[in-house]
């Protein structure tokens, strides 16, 4: 290998590694920090703690409510990612398999929704909620998260279930299959990977989302973990190291999510950039 | 026929669920906003809304704020192209190079696009808080004081600060776009360009960004449609303060609804906005079609 080429493969792995600083010292500034106090972040934000000293993570669950509200996330995000799974599961059925005109229409109708910002939508959805005695109810929550999310999932299932072959339909109709046997006992299982793909984007969606937790639940027993961080503000003087208690604890959930399923996720990512 | 007819049951029965979400909350709540636009309300249910003609939309292009806010929007666009963009697309050749652990770099550095907005705003809040925050004591450490600011209550400082955490969250989404684009390209064409001579700089600009244009004109669409819909980090890092310099079309939605109770502005902004999205990914998808053909 020449000079040149050393000296340029140096320089790759040096870039790289600053983003990965980049992207990892914030993480390790949480967690030192929630093991100290507001002196000891300030004055030896690097250093290990003093002592491992758990009291801000008791203070986080006690006084903020963390594990009510991590708790109520991952309910309502599994919820999410279920009904996400049903519902793209059976639209795309007809989509794939029946050949009518008003099926074909409809997909064209989902084409069309996903280009309607979710504000322009936020208004009404929670005058309905009102007029439904709907708010601070986790059913309606979840269904207009599964609303937001679904046209994505057809799109990609309905695409994943037209690269099987009909062939197998035909079989499993012989065999004695009806439409719902077949969708559920011999189309599901082929697409499980597209099928776990967005079950994690939903989880991950309903995980993080803002707006709607804002204006649906007042409760601040039902908060979801994004709706709750924001009860952290206003204190004029904060203790930052339950902060980053509760900081902690929330992404727990979603880094053991990716490190169990992240070749899943980044395959979903560039599978949806390709057919976007 | 009878057959046939069983098809459209069938069709109606496993799309039933999916059209009926679309229907109550995408399709009827747009038609709504939309009404709701050419009206005044003040919320409270049961109190009929007066109608008062383009009279909303006057008011909202008319005031300093919603400018602001473009300005605003605009600005996280700039943020889009000129920082995210090459940073994204750099870090997408990183991890496709001939390196060694670029599965261990493409994980990392999508980590942050799995953390929710609110909890790495929160994080990015306590870093950044002027008096207790880390930086500042960083700062002051290294005997660097005067550079100390609030950065978060700066006018201008914390629409940049926030840009600036934004593009941190979404770099490793990004990348992975131009990643896909990268790895389509046939390796056949890239070994080619190299026994021809082409040194590296050459195989990227005349193999790898040509080829890689699907991938940027995903990035654009998915750049300028996000930025006009930016809530949540600007909410949770500054509310849009202090006094709505910060603020986005997106914030000015939800404070005119919820916080002064004027609807009609409220879903005279969103309708607006829904304009502005339709009409960008249009004219995005055209302008890079064109480009295509040659």
């Amino acid at each position: 290998m020449d000079k040149r080429a050393k000296a340029g493969k140096g320089a790759s792995y040096f870039l790289a590694l600053i983003w990965i600083a980049a992207t990892t010292a914030p993480l390790i500034l949480a967690v030192l920090s929630s093991f100290k106090d507001n002196a000891e972040i300030y004055l030896h934000p690097w250093q290990l703690p003093k002592s491992w000293d758990v009291s801000n993570y008791i203070r986080a669950i006690r006084d903020v409510g963390a594990l009510q509200a991590i708790g109520n996330t991952l309910l309502v995000s599994f919820l999410t990612a279920g009904g996400v799974l049903l519902v793209a599961l059976l639209a795309s059925y007809p989509m794939s398999r029946k050949n009518l005109r008003w099926v074909r229409a409809s997909y064209t109708l989902f084409v069309l929704a996903v280009m309607i910002p979710i504000h322009t939508t936020l208004i009404p959805i929670s005058s309905l909620a009102s007029t439904w005695k709907a708010k601070n109810q986790y059913w309606y929550l979840i269904c207009v998260y599964i609303a937001f999310n679904m046209a994505q999932s057809i799109f990609l299932v309905s695409g994943s279930m037209n690269g099987i072959s009909r062939e197998i339909d035909d079989a499993a109709i012989i065999d004695g299959c009806g439409d719902f046997r077949l969708l559920f006992r011999i189309l599901t299982p082929i697409c499980k990977p597209i099928l776990a793909t967005e079950a994690i984007f939903a989880f991950v969606y309903a995980y993080g989302e803002l707006i709607f937790s804002l204006t649906l639940i007042s409760d601040s027993k039902m908060f979801t973990v994004s709706r709750a961080i924001l009860s952290f503000y206003g204190d004029g003087d904060m203790a930052l190291g339950p902060i980053f208690a509760f900081i902690v604890l929330s992404t727990i959930p979603s880094v053991l999510v990716y490190i169990l399923f992240h070749n899943q996720i980044q395959k979903g990512v560039m599978n949806g950039a390709i057919k976007g | 026929m009878r057959h046939k007819l069983r098809d459209h049951m069938i069709s109606l029965l496993f799309l039933l669920p999916a059209l009926t979400l679309l229907m109550i909350f995408v399709l009827y709540p747009t038609l709504s906003t939309i009404k709701l636009s050419f009206h005044s309300w003040k919320g409270i249910y049961g109190v009929p809304q007066k109608f008062v003609g383009f009279s909303n939309y006057v008011k909202v292009l008319t005031s300093d704020t919603f400018w602001n806010a473009m300005l605003n929007s605009f600005y996280f666009m700039m943020g889009t192209f000129f920082i995210l963009m090459p940073l994204s697309f750099g870090l997408a050749l990183l991890v496709t190079s001939r390196l060694r652990y670029t599965g261990f770099m493409k994980t990392m550095y999508y980590l942050p696009v799995m953390l929710g907005t609110t909890t790495v705003a929160l994080m990015w809040k306590c870093i950044l808080d002027p008096n207790a925050g880390i930086l500042a004591g960083i700062l002051n450490s290294m005997g660097l004081e005067e550079y100390i600011m609030d950065w978060l209550n700066t006018p201008t400082v914390n629409v940049w600060v926030t840009v600036l955490i934004n593009e941190w969250k979404f770099a490793g989404y990004n990348m992975l776009i131009f990643v896909a684009g990268i790895t389509s390209i046939p390796e056949i064409t890239v070994e080619a360009a190299m026994i021809d001579g082409c040194n590296y700089w050459q195989r990227l600009r005349y193999i790898v960004l040509p080829l890689c244009k699907n991938s940027f004109k995903i990035f654009a669409i998915l750049g300028i449609t996000g930025c006009l819909k930016v809530f949540d980090i600007i909410w949770a890092m500054t509310g849009g303060g202090p006094n709505d310099v910060s603020s986005t079309p997106g914030v000015m939605i939800y404070q005119f609804a919820y916080t002064y109770k004027k609807y009609g502005r409220s879903a005279a902004i969103a309708v607006l906005l829904l304009i502005m999205g339709v009409t960008l990914s249009m004219v995005c998808n055209r302008v890079l079609k064109q480009e295509n053909i040659y």
